[in-house]
């Protein structure tokens, strides 16, 4: 029954059955690959076009050994072996980072085999692996910020080895929500320092579409609207690095679509521990109820979760030349200019506030809330 | 358990945890700091000149009744000088906006200050009685919200004030923001948090001083002081639908107290941060034209119905495939754009201020939102409705409200 047969075919070669379904077209796992892999490219042109008469661009790709990010190197790494093959310019070069799952999350992932299987399915790439705490070695100041910014709940001991140091700052810090906070911006710090050791221009970061508006929100709700031009939007970020988000036209489901194609990343990737079913809302954390959110919001109205990161996208970046900035994660401090608002007047006053922005002194360890 | 002493005087037995930031304190203490942080708002956005007159939004719930006690005390002092008077709009609710209004009638003789009723009867020839008999339950608060904004600034022209205050709060900033983000509403994010909103194509300027003033706080401090508040809602409300936002903003505050305040402060940082071009006419010179079209009235402010959020993924989708559609054309390899391009350059839609041709209202469309509603009621208005005051059979629709208008004004001189 050959009528049978074509409504099984791709939509796109019209030549293999389909597999998938990507926003409702039928494709084949080649053309699904070759469509998710387009959206990724045309965000990151610019970077080839630039590379091809002039010194080739370095990149740095921090891989978590999620699902995002893993999906985002074999893309790159994809198009780099194709063009290789065929004799055409690359563009840009690549370096991979992997900060040691097991040294950020508490529940100590074990995660040699997939490092393994990373080296082993990527062997053209640079990847370079460092625990959490080897901030203090990247960051050399932050032993003072930290002191300064945990206050009298955080007391440091330099004789101990710097893991327990930085466990030691992480457990001064009260809520699920600063902890999170305070780790997110720990790690940006960590990450932005290695890419400039290594020479890298931009980092390219593996959220999603979804993984972005749910940081928009969370942004949003934590004080941190400033930052949201550079942690949410491609642009430069405080310390002269360059941010981009090339996965930022994808959700979340198309990229595990995407894993579920790919035999060569499905010994690389940590699986997304399943969200815990009977959590208070009250002992969830700013960024995980936002992510929560989004995802239930999302399978209703994928649209409108898509639109917040494009909207926060259009936000001009601050023209703050000279402007002090946090001392812990580089925002601005006070106000954006224009914004006359008395909010940071309404913040508890102490002396702190003239080195840390208004984000920081949220998460700080003795805010009582 | 032994009482916990005040955070504040440590001296009084604390009865109040601030739920802005979870201090104990006496009740004496809390009404002082309340007050206190209404006047620093005042103080630091100097929102008030001496001898100004001020017209107070009333509409006998908590946020307005509390607005005019603050404002009455600070008044006193600190000696601001300001002329104060009370405006209410009856919309024509029976069984809601009856009741409320007896309660705003009390609260000019507590309070002591000249009170102002203006009806959207009078206004527009229909009460939202008649309104919700024409067009429903279901999309009634659209055309309360769009009335009401019309006629508070016609209300204070009339009393010959250029101020009005109304009772927004920390919890109804925050919500628009929320929602503005949600909706992709640049220009509504640049305006929804500042503190005045004023235009050269209007007198009136508005203001919200409460806009740092938590939800609960607000009915603490009417609690504790005693005062005499209306707390049933709309009646029409609970058919509106509880929109996404706000059920996120209690979440949050669950997590994080301050969560309220971090996004009016978020809110305030990225108002300045959106493109000029898609702001209007400048930020000094926005109108908040229809801010609040998609709101309702104060306990819908901010939230949408299901339907809107539904035919907005609708939208959004068809433009996503249409975008597959599009042919990309390549520049020819001699034109290279350098990676520094900043998030700028981004295609983005301004809006323009004009007059509404038929009411003379500030509007961004030709026809003010006011009017071409009112056109939609008048076109489907039953002949034998029975109409007490205000004939309209036999005249234009469109002339309606500039007649209707004319008489109130008549009437107040």
């Amino acid at each position: 029954m050959p009528a049978k047969e074509l409504n099984n075919l791709c939509m796109e070669c019209k030549d293999a059955e389909f597999e998938l379904t990507v926003r409702k077209r039928q494709l084949c796992s080649l053309c699904f690959k070759r469509f998710i892999a387009h959206k990724v490219q045309s965000r990151l042109s610019v970077y080839r076009a630039f590379g091809l008469d002039g010194p080739k661009t370095q990149l740095l790709l921090p891989v978590s050994l999620g699902v995002s990010s893993s999906v985002l190197l074999h893309i790159l790494n994809t198009d780099r072996q194709h063009r290789l093959d065929n004799g055409r310019p690359v563009g840009y070069d690549f370096k991979i980072l992997v900060i040691e799952p097991s040294t950020v999350a508490a529940t100590g992932v074990p995660f040699d085999q997939n490092y393994e299987a990373l080296q082993k399915n990527f062997p053209m790439h640079t990847i370079s692996r460092i625990p959490f705490h080897s901030i203090f070695d990247y960051v050399p100041e932050m032993e003072g910020i930290m002191k300064e910014y945990g206050g009298s709940k955080f007391i440091d001991d330099s004789t101990r080895s710097n893991e327990e140091r930085l466990a030691a700052f992480r457990a001064s810090i009260s809520t699920p929500t600063s902890r999170t906070d305070v780790d997110t911006v720990l790690l940006t710090r960590l990450i932005v320092e290695f890419a400039k050791k290594s020479g890298c221009e931009s980092i390219i970061w593996g959220d999603s579409d979804s993984r972005l508006a749910a940081k928009a929100l969370a942004g949003v709700a934590k004080g941190r609207g400033a930052s949201l031009t550079w942690q949410v939007s491609d642009g430069m970020s405080p310390w002269g690095v360059r941010f981009e988000y090339p996965l930022r036209d994808l959700y979340k489901a198309e990229l595990l679509q995407y894993e579920s194609v790919c035999a060569e990343l499905s010994d690389v990737v940590i699986p997304d521990q399943p969200p815990s079913e009977n959590v208070l809302t009250k002992n969830l954390s700013i960024d995980e109820l936002m992510l929560r959110y989004v995802q239930n919001q999302g399978a209703k109205y994928p649209g409108v979760m898509a639109n917040v990161a494009r909207t926060a996208n259009k936000l001009n970046p601050s023209a703050s030349d000279g402007a002090p900035t946090c001392a812990l994660c580089a925002s601005l401090l006070g106000n954006v200019k224009g914004n006359s608002g008395v909010t940071v007047a309404n913040q508890a006053e102490d002396n702190h506030s003239s080195q840390f922005c208004y984000g920081c002194m949220r998460s700080r360890p003795d805010e009582l809330c | 358990m032994a009482p916990t002493a005040c955070f504040n005087c440590k001296e009084a037995r604390a009865v109040i945890i601030r739920p802005k930031n979870r201090h104990k304190l006496c009740r004496a203490c809390f009404i002082k700091i309340f007050e206190t942080e209404v006047h620093e708002t005042i103080i630091g956005t100097n929102l008030f000149f001496p001898g100004e007159r001020i017209a107070i939004g009333a509409s006998g719930g908590k946020d307005s009744t509390v607005l005019a006690a603050v404002l009455k005390t600070l008044n006193e002092r600190y000696n601001y000088g300001l002329d104060l008077c009370l405006l209410s709009i009856d919309e024509g609710i029976r069984g809601y906006r009856d009741d409320s209004l007896e309660t705003v009638k009390r609260n000019a003789v507590q309070y002591d200050m000249p009170l102002d009723i203006l009806g959207y009867s009078e206004l527009y020839g229909w009460t939202m009685d008649q309104v919700v008999e024409q067009v429903g339950k279901k999309g009634n608060c659209t055309y309360c919200g769009v009335f009401r904004r019309q006629a508070l600034d016609r209300g204070a022209a009339r009393l010959g004030i250029n101020h009005v205050v109304t009772g927004h709060n920390a919890d109804d900033v925050a919500e628009t923001v929320m929602m503005n983000l949600l909706r992709g509403d640049l220009p509504r994010l640049s305006r929804g948090t500042s503190i005045v909103t004023s235009s050269d194509a209007s007198d009136i300027k508005r203001s919200k001083p409460l806009k740092y003033a938590y939800e609960k706080e607000i009915v603490l401090y009417a609690h504790h002081r005693q005062l005499d508040y209306f707390t049933t809602e709309c009646i029409y409300s609970p058919e509106a639908f509880r929109g996404s936002a706000r059920t996120l903003i209690k979440d949050l505050e669950k997590i994080r107290p301050s969560s309220i305040l971090d996004i009016v402060k978020s809110g305030e940082d990225m108002a300045a941060l959106v493109p000029a071009e898609v702001r209007g006419a400048g930020k000094s010179k926005q109108s908040g034209v229809e801010e609040e079209s998609a709101g309702g009235c104060g306990s819908q402010n901010g939230r949408t119905s299901g339907g809107e959020m539904a035919a907005m993924e609708k939208q959004l989708t068809e433009n996503d495939a249409s975008e597959a559609l599009e042919t990309e054309i390549k520049l020819p390899n001699g034109a290279r754009v350098k990676p520094n391009r900043g998030p700028t350059g981004k295609a983005v839609k301004a809006q323009t201020i004009k007059h509404c041709e038929r009411c003379n209202y500030i509007s961004s469309q030709r026809i003010c939102k006011a009017c071409t509603l009112l056109d939609g009621l008048n076109r489907n208005r039953p002949k034998t409705a029975i109409e007490v005051g205000v004939g309209m059979e036999d005249e234009e629709s469109s002339s309606t409200l500039m007649r209707q208008m004319e008489r109130a004004q008549l009437s107040a001189t």
